[in-house]
Parts: C-alpha cells; sequence; structure tokens
C-alpha cells in the first residue's frame, strides 16, 4: 500500500518560498526579531500563505513562513528533518504522520472544508426533477445514495426526464473527481460515497473493502483519465470545458465569490453525506505547534482563512461573515452528514483498487 | 501490437529573441538584498503553442521571465520524457494535454505540478458553401450528421495524424467516443465495436499531415476539400470557415504549464511565477483575443465570436491499452493506407558511410510501416536502377517487411545523380492507378542533379500531368551535399515539405515524413 505513496511522493515537492520570502524581507526591513518557520503544505493552501494580507498578519505575530507544496498523500513519505511542520488537507495524512513522528494529540486543526459538487442551473434542475437533488436557489443538497443507486444501474443522462433540453447532458451520469491514488479531495470523494454504500458506517474491514470495491470503481473508472488536482478540475469547470458535475473543495468556490468572481449560472452541491477536509496541522518542533495554534486562534488570520473560503474551526463567525453575499451558493451552517474518513491505509486499498492498479 | 517509434530529432527551438526587462516586483519592499535576476525556462512544447509569442513576450515584460520553448508533438514529448531524455534539457514542460502523459508511469513521475492555462476544444470547421448544401445549423451538427454526410460522399476532410500530433488523436477519441456510443470514458470493447463505423469515417479523410501548419497549407493548395477536424483555435484563426463543436462533445485541450521533477526549487519558483503570469486577467485577455483559445479565469470572457454554449466532454481513455490500441487500429485497420515511392540517390557519391546510414535509416523505419502499406523503393544513380514494390499485408506483415530490408540490404553506389529522370519515373510508376491511398513521394538525395532531365523539364513534366497525380507530393530530405533550393523548389511545386537530414539525422527526416504519409 506505501507503494502508491511512493511513486508520489518524491515529486511532489513544489518550491513555494514567495510568499515566506517577501515576508522575511519586509519584518527584516523593519528590523524585528521573528521566527522563521518551514512547512509543507497542501497545494490548496498555497494561495493562502502567499495573500500579502497573510504574511502580514503573521509577521504582526513574530512569524515568516516558508512553505513548500506536496500533495497530502505524499507527505507520510516525507523526511521532515528541517521543517517545522507539516499542514496537509486530510486528518487520515495528518494521523499517520503524528504517529511517526510521535506527535502529541490533539493536532491543531485551524479550519476546514466540505466536498462539494458543482455544475449548472440546467443539469442541477435535471437532479431536481428526477429526484437526485433538492434546490434552494443557487444551492442544493445531492441525494448521495440516490445517486450511488444511478451510478450502479448505468442509467445516463438521456435516461433523466428533462435533460433533453440541454445537449451537453449526454453520456453516462457521474461525477468529475481527481485520481484517487494522488489527489485527497477524489479520495475523499471515495471516503463518503463508501460510506453511503456501506449503509453509513466506515469502510473498516477487508469484507466491507470487497464489498464497496466494485461500486468505488465504477465511479472511477467511468471517468477514464483524471485530473491530478482538485485545482485543474476546478479551473476546467470555471473555463466551461468539461463535465456537468465537479467535485471540488467549498473553498475553491468561496474563494472565488468572495474575489467577486463568479461562473455564470453556477450550482452547488452539498452530498447529503459528504466529507470535510480538514486541514490539520502536524507540529514537529514547539514553533511549529505554536503556529497552528495561531492559525485557528488569531481573529485577523481566521478572518483571512475564512477570505480563502475555508471555515475556522469553533464558532462560524468569520465564515458567516465572508460569505454573507453568497448565501444564495453557500450553506452558510452546514445540515448535511459529515462521514468519518477510512484510516489511511483503507482509503489507499480503496483508490487503489477503484483505479483499477 | 507493434511498437510505436518516435521522432528523435531534436526539433527546432525557437528562441524567443525579445530585450530582457527586468522589472522588480510589486511585492517586494526596497532595500533588499538579493535581487531577483531573471530566468529563461527552457519549454518542451506542443507544436500549437508557437502563436504564444505575443502573450510571452507580454509575460516577460511583467515578470522578467523569459520562455525558450523546443516544439514538438505532444506524444513524442511523452516519449522523450518517458525515457527520461527530459532531463537536464528542459526546465518546463508545456503540452497542448497531460492526458495521453497520465497513462505512461514513467513519463507522469516526470511531472511535479501542472496548472491548465487555456483551454481549446476539437472542432470541425467546414466551408460554408458547404454547410449551406447539408442545410445545417451550425449549433445542432453531431458527430452522427457528419458521419452521415461523410458516408454520402457529401463531406470530404483532412485532420493531422493522431501519432504525432494531440490534434489528430483528441479528434481520433471524439470521433470514436461519438461514433461507438460510448456512454462512459472508451473501452477496448467500445473501440472495437467502432471499427466498421470508424472505417467508413475514415474514408473521408482527404488529407494526412504531420503538423496542424502543413494540413492547413495542403488543404489550400488541394481546394477541393471541404473541412478540417482541429482545435477550435486553429480553425477559427483562419477565417473562410464555419468552426463547428458537435453537439454531442468534444475533447479538449486544457495546455497545462507542468513543472518538471529533475529541477531544482528555483526553477520550479520560476515555472510558478510563469504560471501566476499567465492567469492574470490581462494576459488571459491576451490569449484569448490573439490565439482564439478560451480563458481559464472567470473574470475574464472568451474572444468575441466564440460561441459560450456548453459542449460534453468527452472522456480521455483511462488506460494506455486503450489509448495505444485506439492508435494501433487507426493505423493497421481504419485509415486509408500510405503508398510510398523512396526515390534514393545511390550515386557514387553515397559511397562508404552515407550509404551506410542510408541503410540503418531505412531497416530501422520498417519497424513503423503500418499494416496495408505499399512501399516501392527506386534507388537511382545515372538513372533509376530497380523498381522494388513492396506491401505489408495484415495476414504477413512480416513477409512484406523482410522484402523491403533484403532490397535495403543490396543497395550499392553507382553512377552520378539524375534526381529529375527518376522523379518522373516515380510519377509514372505511382500514376498507373488512382487507389484510395495516402500518396506521396520521398525523395533522398546527397547532391546535385548532375544527369537527366533539367528542373525546367521536371516543372514542364510536372504541369503536364494530369490533375489527379499533381496532388501528390514529393518530401525531399536535405542530406549530404544536396542543395537546398534545388529541394525546397521541388517541394514547393509538388505541394510537399522539405525536411533536413543535415541538422538532423536520416533517421530523423524519414520517421518525421511518417506523419505526412
Amino acid at each position: 500500500m506505501r507503494r502508491i505513496a511512493g511513486i508520489v511522493l518524491a515529486f511532489l515537492l513544489i518550491g513555494g518560498v514567495v510568499a515566506a520570502v517577501v515576508a522575511g524581507r519586509e519584518t527584516e526591513g523593519k528590523g524585528t526579531a521573528t521566527k522563521t518557520v518551514r512547512g509543507v503544505i497542501g497545494s490548496e493552501k498555497a494561495e493562502f500563505f502567499a495573500d500579502p494580507e497573510v504574511v502580514k498578519a503573521l509577521a504582526a505575530e513574530g512569524y515568516t513562513v516558508k512553505t513548500e507544496t506536496s500533495g497530502s498523500w505524499a507527505m507520510e513519505g516525507l523526511d521532515l528533518k528541517g521543517y517545522d511542520f507539516a499542514f496537509p488537507s486530510s486528518k487520515a495524512p495528518a494521523d499517520e504522520l503524528a504517529g511517526k513522528y510521535d506527535v502529541r494529540q490533539p493536532l491543531p486543526r485551524p479550519f476546514y472544508s466540505p466536498l462539494v459538487v458543482v455544475t449548472h442551473k440546467g443539469a442541477a434542475e435535471v437532479l431536481q426533477q428526477n429526484g437526485l437533488a433538492s434546490l434552494d436557489q443557487s444551492r442544493g443538497v445531492l441525494d448521495m445514495a440516490a445517486y450511488l443507486k444511478a451510478a450502479e444501474g448505468d442509467r445516463t443522462w438521456q435516461d433523466l426526464k428533462g435533460a433533453e433540453k440541454y445537449g451537453e447532458l449526454s453520456g453516462l451520469l457521474y461525477i468529475a473527481s481527481t485520481d484517487p491514488t494522488t489527489s485527497n479531495s477524489g479520495a475523499l470523494y471515495l471516503a463518503a460515497a463508501s460510506n453511503v454504500a456501506n449503509k453509513g458506517r466506515v469502510v473498516a474491514s477487508e469484507k466491507e473493502l470487497t464489498d464497496t470495491a466494485p461500486l468505488m470503481h465504477d465511479l472511477i473508472s467511468v471517468q477514464g483519465a483524471q485530473q491530478t488536482s482538485s485545482d485543474a478540475a476546478f479551473r476546467d469547470f470555471v473555463s466551461g470545458v468539461g463535465n456537468p458535475l465537479v467535485l471540488v473543495y467549498e473553498s475553491q468556490v468561496a474563494s472565488l465569490l468572495a474575489q467577486g468572481q463568479s461562473v455564470d449560472d453556477l450550482v452547488v452541491l452539498y452530498p447529503d453525506t459528504t466529507v470535510h477536509s480538514d486541514h490539520t496541522v502536524v507540529p514537529v518542533t514547539d514553533e511549529g505547534r505554536a503556529l497552528g495554534e495561531l492559525l485557528g486562534t488569531d481573529p485577523e488570520l481566521r478572518k483571512l482563512a475564512a477570505r480563502h473560503g475555508f471555515r475556522p474551526q469553533g464558532a462560524a463567525t468569520e465564515f458567516t461573515t465572508a460569505t454573507a453575499q453568497h448565501t444564495t451558493y453557500l450553506m452558510q451552517k452546514l445540515t448535511v452528514r459529515q462521514a468519518p474518513v477510512p484510516t489511511s491505509e483503507v482509503l489507499h486499498e480503496m483508490a487503489r483498487r477503484a483505479r483499477g492498479q | 501490437m507493434r511498437v510505436r517509434t518516435t521522432v528523435s530529432v531534436a526539433l527546432a527551438t525557437v528562441a524567443a529573441l525579445l530585450s530582457t526587462a527586468c522589472t522588480t516586483e510589486g511585492k517586494q519592499s526596497p532595500g533588499e538584498a538579493t535581487k531577483y535576476i531573471p530566468g529563461t525556462l527552457r519549454v518542451l512544447a506542443s507544436s500549437e503553442l508557437s502563436d504564444m509569442g505575443e502573450v510571452l513576450a507580454k509575460v516577460e515584460k511583467d515578470t522578467g521571465i523569459k520562455v525558450r520553448p523546443t516544439y514538438m508533438g505532444t506524444l513524442d514529448a511523452v516519449d522523450l520524457l518517458a525515457k527520461g531524455k527530459a532531463k537536464d534539457t528542459y526546465d518546463a514542460l508545456w503540452l497542448s494535454s497531460n492526458d495521453y502523459l497520465r497513462l505512461n508511469p514513467d513519463a507522469a513521475k516526470q511531472v511535479v505540478s501542472e496548472t491548465s492555462v487555456m483551454s481549446s476544444p476539437v472542432a470541425i470547421g467546414v466551408k460554408p458553401e458547404t454547410v449551406r448544401e447539408l442545410g445545417w445549423k451550425a449549433e445542432d451538427v453531431t458527430w452522427s450528421d457528419i458521419d452521415a454526410a461523410v458516408e454520402d460522399g457529401k463531406l470530404t476532410y483532412g485532420m493531422t495524424d493522431p501519432s504525432r500530433s494531440n490534434s489528430g488523436f483528441s479528434t481520433l477519441i471524439s470521433v470514436t467516443s461519438a461514433l461507438s456510443g460510448a456512454e462512459s470514458a472508451l473501452t477496448d470493447e467500445d473501440v472495437r465495436k467502432a471499427t466498421p463505423r470508424l472505417k467508413e469515417f475514415f474514408k473521408g479523410q482527404q488529407l494526412t499531415s504531420g503538423s496542424s501548419g502543413w494540413l492547413a497549407e495542403a488543404y489550400d493548395r488541394r481546394g477541393n476539400v471541404d473541412a478540417l477536424l482541429n482545435y477550435e483555435s486553429v480553425l477559427m484563426s483562419r477565417a473562410d470557415l464555419t468552426v463547428i463543436r458537435p453537439r454531442d462533445g468534444v475533447v479538449t485541450a486544457d495546455y497545462p504549464l507542468s513543472s518538471l521533477a529533475s529541477t531544482s526549487k528555483d526553477v520550479r519558483d520560476d515555472v510558478r511565477r510563469l504560471t501566476d503570469a499567465l492567469r492574470t486577467p490581462s494576459i488571459q485577455q491576451t490569449i484569448t483575443n490573439t490565439t482564439l483559445r478560451r480563458p481559464v479565469v472567470a473574470s475574464v470572457a472568451p474572444a468575441r465570436g466564440m460561441d459560450t454554449s456548453r459542449r460534453r466532454e468527452l472522456p480521455f481513455p483511462g488506460t494506455r491499452s486503450v489509448a495505444d490500441g485506439l492508435l494501433d487500429a487507426y493505423d493497421n485497420e481504419l485509415r486509408r493506407p500510405s503508398r510510398t515511392v523512396y526515390v534514393l540517390d545511390t550515386s557514387g557519391s553515397m559511397e562508404g558511410d552515407r550509404l551506410e546510414r542510408l541503410k540503418t535509416a531505412l531497416t530501422d523505419l520498417t519497424s513503423d510501416f503500418r499494416d496495408r502499406e505499399e512501399v516501392t523503393l527506386m534507388p537511382f544513380g545515372s538513372e533509376v536502377k530497380s523498381v522494388r514494390t513492396h506491401v505489408v499485408r495484415p495476414e504477413d506483415p512480416k513477409a512484406g517487411l523482410d522484402g523491403i530490408r533484403a532490397d535495403t540490404r543490396e543497395l550499392s553506389a553507382s553512377g552520378d545523380t539524375a534526381i529529375y529522370t527518376s522523379l518522373e519515373k516515380a510519377y509514372e510508376h505511382l500514376g498507373a492507378a488512382d487507389r484510395d491511398t495516402f500518396t506521396s513521394i520521398v525523395l533522398m538525395t546527397d547532391g546535385e542533379n548532375t544527369t537527366g532531365a533539367s528542373p525546367s523539364e521536371f516543372d514542364d513534366f510536372y504541369r503536364g500531368l494530369p490533375a489527379a497525380h499533381q496532388r501528390i507530393p514529393v518530401f525531399p530530405i536535405l542530406f549530404g551535399d544536396s542543395d537546398r533550393n534545388e529541394l525546397e523548389h521541388i517541394a514547393d511545386l509538388t505541394g510537399g515539405r522539405l525536411f533536413d537530414a543535415q541538422q538532423g539525422s536520416l533517421d530523423g527526416a524519414f520517421e518525421e515524413i511518417r506523419g505526412y504519409q
């Protein structure tokens, strides 16, 4: 099982020190003594750490943060020597890292973001008409059990009432995700789907893995070649390319909306069983832990995280404020069920079988 | 399945010769110790990206990052990467799509991160009068409609070779997905089922090419082909075609700029800065306005005249066996077979090393010949020495290939150089029958014409040929001491293209010509 991670891990290190360098320059310019903290982060947080306001807020607390990005699943194979923290986008790889480096629990989890499905109005209405989703303006709830049943029965868009009005709605009905063997969002999609298929229980045993494997394989194999990052999948959607239903993080949508941009007739569907991407800090040093705590407690940093679409842990004030203009798209208070994620080992194996490896 | 071989020649490296504008980053505060030194990124890029000059000049002005592209067909670039040959030679990769790359684990592991920069779907550009005759409404046309028009003999088209060019490969996948009735990613079974229908469809293909550029030239020269299959951006850049994105789905190129595992952190940082710059709204606007590709940033609208109605994205095959199986089927079953005369200079000056190189190159080439292909070897000196024709028969391909190899071994150098008389013989040989093939002549010579017909006599001969025979192009190869002007004239006259084995290798030239046969 390690093998999958092994393939990706060595190649995923991306230089990402621009923000940090800028921070260093600014603070050094002022002559303030700052602590330089180094971390490996998931790529979806690169924009957050590169944001000049985030850099400023961190500097105000005495931190210069240098980051490199890596796939969350690749981090478990990295040598964290010389780093102060790792910051994967999911709890499972974080726990594994914590075990490996004897990091004391609980781990700081400053913010999270649920998985959502982005689509356009036409497709969303067809889903509603056929009992697969319920809509409230530009957001809705996707009935996962009904969706999985449709996937199991090889239902096509042409089988659905009302789809004939839209030329682009043809072919098998499926949600496009990233490659679950390399990308966190694709893996979390399987976590949510397998939970529903396993009657609301987290898949843990070999039997449960085997029983859910055929459906998981269907969900992935019909997609053909998959994107390797949720950023790419979302870009395709934004440029009007691609599938009618695309799995992304809510933070990607919220961040786009917060920038005052929109996609025409965008609809955000919350799966009624979803999985949260828990951005979890794995501190390897005391400075790393202090930074992790700071990200979750500093009002300014919480506010900035919310502006990047993340939901800070605890009180929902920041996220509610940041998204106040966009409640027709976003569910401020999450009323959908959050499924627990299988262990890292089970999830790797599930992904591997789903891709037919 | 026969193994696909690759173009090993280093293709033209085009350096963006632009002044180095050293700009300071907006974010930087004054007085720091280290100043940003503008980097130059060596980028292995898909051939279509040669239209990005204006965009890259603007990026350089904004960021100081200079891009030095080396253009190559997407599939060839993937092969190069898989063999580990991009290491130390390239700093980044910029293909029309990474879909094929992802099917090849050895190539995929060379890529660290990728960011899509713009997009363009496969489309069909049809002459407006043909659209009228067919009674088509552009927004309603499906692949089935296109197929029906082809089968009725009402539509002919040109497309690039799927083994060389990503536009051809994407077209092949679009057509196969649509005509097989596959509702999701193609499987081997879908390809098999669609074969009879695809065979009919590819009877309509009148032009093939190793590159989009030559395809357009050949299309103009021919004049009687109704349509071109290519990326929307390529088709829209010619104002004379009605561009149709079939309603039942397309494959889209999303041009991911990718950083490579073999590079240092500094290089990857530059790649990221380049990516960021390319995705700023102002650059995205320049991209869509100058290249007619679609922006990937929500705040930027596509260039004027671009239809924004949605299309289903046909999934790209998820396994290499399906993708390679499809290419294999296209080469050996679906497309028109090729029919080629190799006019080979074996005059006295070829004696020794040159003749050996020719023999090696030809022998290597035999692994690349396709089923049903007809190959004629016509070695010449003072006159044509022999005419030997071999057919690669699907039931026994080895027999034909062995025949070519045996004849190759027997080549010997002697005599003067009768280029034009030999070319005339080649036309006479091919003129005997106008069969359903892609017919062409390859001319390899290491010197100037010294005997037989003169250039002007050949011009007269060519102009006196029936129109159908005039469509046969000559692809001359510049080798040894051959005269560029002389060979260029032959290529221009016959609608062929010159290949350079003085800069590159003879193997490489033969191999590259495969895309045009």
